[in-house]
């Protein structure tokens, strides 16, 4: 399986990577190049010894983290296919198109992570959240918000404490994420000096309260029902 | 994982990052399987990136059991890491140089990094290292420096935790990964302040104990006066 984790793969228009240089002064060799680094990285710490990513438990943990990966990339993909990120200024832009890259890298690794025991992508109704900017901007700071609180409990969740150490390097992004978003709309980027953890269970309400998952994914693994008569 | 996440610093390209792995071609051009990868992994034991350091008794990334001891030495590291910044944040707003949002951030970060050393301490007990001093110079009394160290600063101190996060106990991590995202927070802020990417990677890469004291220490903010 071709695992370019880089964002030239992701890129599909090369409209990103233009984008950033505009804005940051990068060359865009040196934007594709760093964020190769971090994806292979990523995906070095997430390549466990077989044993440890077959675990029952970590898989039904990364699947739930898969799904959430699922949710925000999708999400991005789609404010984007709809036109919302075009009438962005160009500032805002870059911020939605990067949080777009970065998820779409997510799902890849964890992906490639979980093999063959990965969940297949729901299917979504964002129900008009992708289509005006405010609604996106609240949404996507929400989801990254939701997502550090998700992932500093799965580092605990985890048996692999490889597994733990490898999902601190995607919080961390998701935290920048937010704070970046923030800044870009004027309120003060970090509102708290320790950052919210929620158990799986509330995870769950809350992304079941957006009612955006239309239908569950369905795990290859699950056993048919049993027919009697 | 020992892979710096900001730029300027030191870098493998695609094809160093490569042959550390034991293939010559580049990311670009070759497919790179799961189960390559995976036998790369358990070949090289780990390290997939630069240097391989292991920093004075602090195990390199996700390679020991846990225990409370091991526990206790990284909490007292990360201890340290927030000492310089909660100092680092009080000179400068003490010193006068700062203004505007320069001065916003350095009140923000300041708060939040006086209450993570709270929680350190408390963690620690009566085995927290003590607060020492520090003797900043330029760092705090100039505002182009101040806002370039601390851009610097707090990306030692993501990769810091990233790099030890896999060490802690399921007892210490999440608390842990709730501070580390406030840094991390704060990176994307004084970078954006900075005119620099907030978000330069799709995954923060981790530091070895040893080069976060060697980077502080070149940069001139671990020195104690």
């Amino acid at each position: 399986m071709t695992s370019e984790l880089t964002l030239a793969a992701l890129d599909h228009d090369d409209a990103i990577g233009e984008a950033l240089a505009g804005v940051y002064g990068d060359t865009r060799a040196d934007f594709i190049r760093k964020s190769a680094l971090g994806g292979a990285a990523l995906l070095g710490a997430l390549a466990l010894p077989e044993t440890a990513a077959a675990k029952t438990s970590d898989t039904a943990l990364l699947n739930f983290d898969l799904t959430f990966e699922y949710l925000q990339s999708t999400f991005y993909t789609e404010t984007e296919r709809v036109g919302t990120i075009a009438r962005m200024t160009p500032a805002k832009a870059v911020w939605a198109k990067t949080l777009g890259a970065h998820e779409r890298a997510h799902v890849a690794v964890l992906k490639s992570v979980l093999g063959k025991n990965a969940v297949s992508k729901p299917a979504f109704n964002f129900r008009g959240a992708t289509e005006s900017d405010a609604k996106f901007t609240r949404t996507a700071v929400a989801m990254e918000d939701l997502t550090v609180a998700l992932l500093s409990g799965q580092a605990a969740r985890v048996s692999s404490r490889e597994l733990a150490g490898a999902l601190f390097s995607l919080l961390t992004v998701e935290a920048r994420h937010a704070a970046w978003a923030r800044h870009l709309v004027g309120t003060v980027p970090v509102a708290r000096s320790l950052d919210r953890s929620f158990p799986l269970n509330r995870v769950r309400r809350v992304v079941a309260s957006t009612r955006f998952i239309v239908e569950s994914p369905r795990m290859t693994a699950q056993r048919s029902p049993r027919f009697t008569g | 994982m020992i892979l710096p996440a900001w730029p300027g610093r030191e870098r493998l390209s695609r094809d160093q990052l490569l042959r550390r792995v034991g293939r010559s071609s580049t990311i670009g051009d070759a497919t790179i399987s799961r189960g390559d990868l995976l036998g790369r992994m358990l070949v090289t034991g780990g390290a997939l990136g630069a240097g391989g350091v292991l920093a004075a008794g602090l195990p390199e990334f996700g390679a020991s059991a846990t225990s409370p001891a091991l526990d206790r030495r990284i909490l007292s590291f990360l201890l340290e890491l927030e000492y310089v910044q909660a100092a680092f944040y009080r000179e400068a707003r003490a010193k006068g140089a700062l203004k505007g949002e320069l001065l916003e951030y350095a009140e923000v970060a300041g708060t939040d990094e006086r209450a993570h050393v709270g929680l350190l301490r408390r963690a620690l007990g009566r085995r927290a290292p003590k607060e020492p001093s520090f003797a900043f110079g330029t760092a705090t009394t100039n505002s182009r420096s101040f806002q370039a160290k601390a851009v610097a600063l707090e990306e030692l101190v993501v990769g810091a935790y990233v790099g030890q996060g896999g060490n802690l106990s399921v007892d210490r991590v999440t608390r842990a990964a709730r501070i580390v995202s406030v840094d991390a927070r704060h990176a994307a802020w004084i970078r954006d302040i900075a005119g620099k990417h907030p978000a330069p990677n799709a995954a923060d890469a981790g530091l070895s104990a040893a080069k976060v004291r060697r980077e502080l220490t070149e940069l001139g903010l671990w020195r104690r006066s």
